[in-house]
């Protein structure tokens, strides 16, 4: 996978950074999205992940949004129905995260 | 295992119990408490006693679980405190400070799995999630050292979590037969299911049931065990056999 899977699109007048991901995430590529979340946060206390166009995430990228919510305000955009917004209810990720969903 | 859970207590200030847990799929065992801390293994026990709860979740769908309130938490509407103080009265105190929950589950072998959970006096956060990873690495990493040096070592220790009652039920009748010690016994067990081949937990449970004619203490969680008609047969021949040894003077 090249790393346009993951994009990071800065800051904007009042709103925060996004990174915005694409296809699967899983062992294999789990690391490169935990550093684009990483560099995002790094300065701004809030950032907006955008899952939409993922097809599948496992309890890897679940991890890595749990590691980055531990330190920012996290702010994510998923699919209303399928398995993230299911991963998201077990995990109760969707507790500290902020979760706007998109039909 | 235990000194870890005492670096997780002095790290999460706000921690009521941890524990650990283990699933090791290959013997077909069901998950049991192999360290805790506070009220730990209680809590545990009752959500894998169908409750439910955390700790279940984590180890059937394998992600990180948070909840904020536990008892009114609508994941598990069964969970409440009423439900634990039923279930553990002496734990009344520790049930009544508990808010927040974390449960992480890890892989350290194929089909072996670990959860380490916590119950917090607060609402859990994202920050209590990313320490739990890093310890549940810590203590999948020592599952698997541990392992490696000695393969029976954690079936060992596992049958005798799943198990408790039977096995000192066992030990207790064999150190009255032959007049030993329990690690004399215990070790008396292990060569008595290695020589038969049959598993330890259905020898003691058969050996218990063959002296006293009634049966042997269950296991709280998990399936009762059954001892088949081999095992039987080799806990008769294991008593015959001791039970003629001339006790030593």
């Amino acid at each position: 996978m090249t790393s346009s899977q993951f994009q990071l699109s800065a800051a904007e007048a009042e709103q925060p950074p996004v990174v915005t991901a694409m296809g699967d995430i899983d062992l294999a590529n789990v690391n490169e999205f935990s550093d684009v979340l990483t560099r995002a946060a790094a300065d701004s206390d809030a950032i907006t992940v955008d899952l939409s166009d993922v097809t599948y995430c496992d309890s890897a990228a679940v991890r890595a949004l749990f590691a980055v919510a531990a330190t920012t305000k996290l702010g994510l955009i998923v699919p209303a129905t399928g398995t993230i917004m299911t991963l998201l209810t077990i995990s109760g990720l969707d507790r500290v995260a902020t979760v706007t969903t998109r039909d | 295992m235990h000194r870890i859970l005492e670096r997780m207590q002095s790290d999460l200030l706000d921690a009521v119990g941890l524990a650990i847990t283990v699933h090791d799929k290959r013997h077909d065992e069901h998950p049991s408490v192999l360290a805790d801390l506070g009220a730990g293994a209680d809590f545990v026990d009752a959500q894998l006693a169908g409750i439910g709860g955390p700790v279940p979740d984590a180890l059937a769908y394998q992600v990180p679980v948070l909840s904020l309130d536990l008892w009114t938490d609508d994941r598990w509407p069964e969970l409440t405190l009423a439900a634990m103080r039923d279930r553990a009265p002496q734990h009344e105190s520790s049930w009544e400070q508990v808010h927040g929950a974390v449960a992480v589950p890890g892989v350290w072998a194929d089909d072996a799995t670990v959860v380490v959970c916590c119950t917090l006096s607060q609402p859990a956060g994202a920050a209590t999630v990313a320490s739990l990873i890093n310890y549940e690495q810590l203590v999948s990493a020592a599952l698997i050292t541990t392992a490696a040096e000695n393969a029976t070592a954690i079936a060992d220790i596992i049958t005798v979590l799943q198990s408790r009652g039977a096995i000192e039920q066992a030990k207790g009748a064999l150190m009255g037969l032959v007049r030993c010690d329990a690690e004399h016994a215990w070790k008396m067990l292990r060569r008595g299911s290695q020589e038969f081949n049959v598993k330890l937990r259905e020898l003691a449970v058969a050996l218990v049931e063959h002296i006293s004619g009634a049966p042997a203490e269950q296991p709280d969680t998990g399936a009762p065990i059954t001892p088949d008609e081999r095992t039987r047969e080799a806990a008769r021949l294991m008593w015959a056999a001791l039970s003629e040894t001339p006790l030593p003077q």
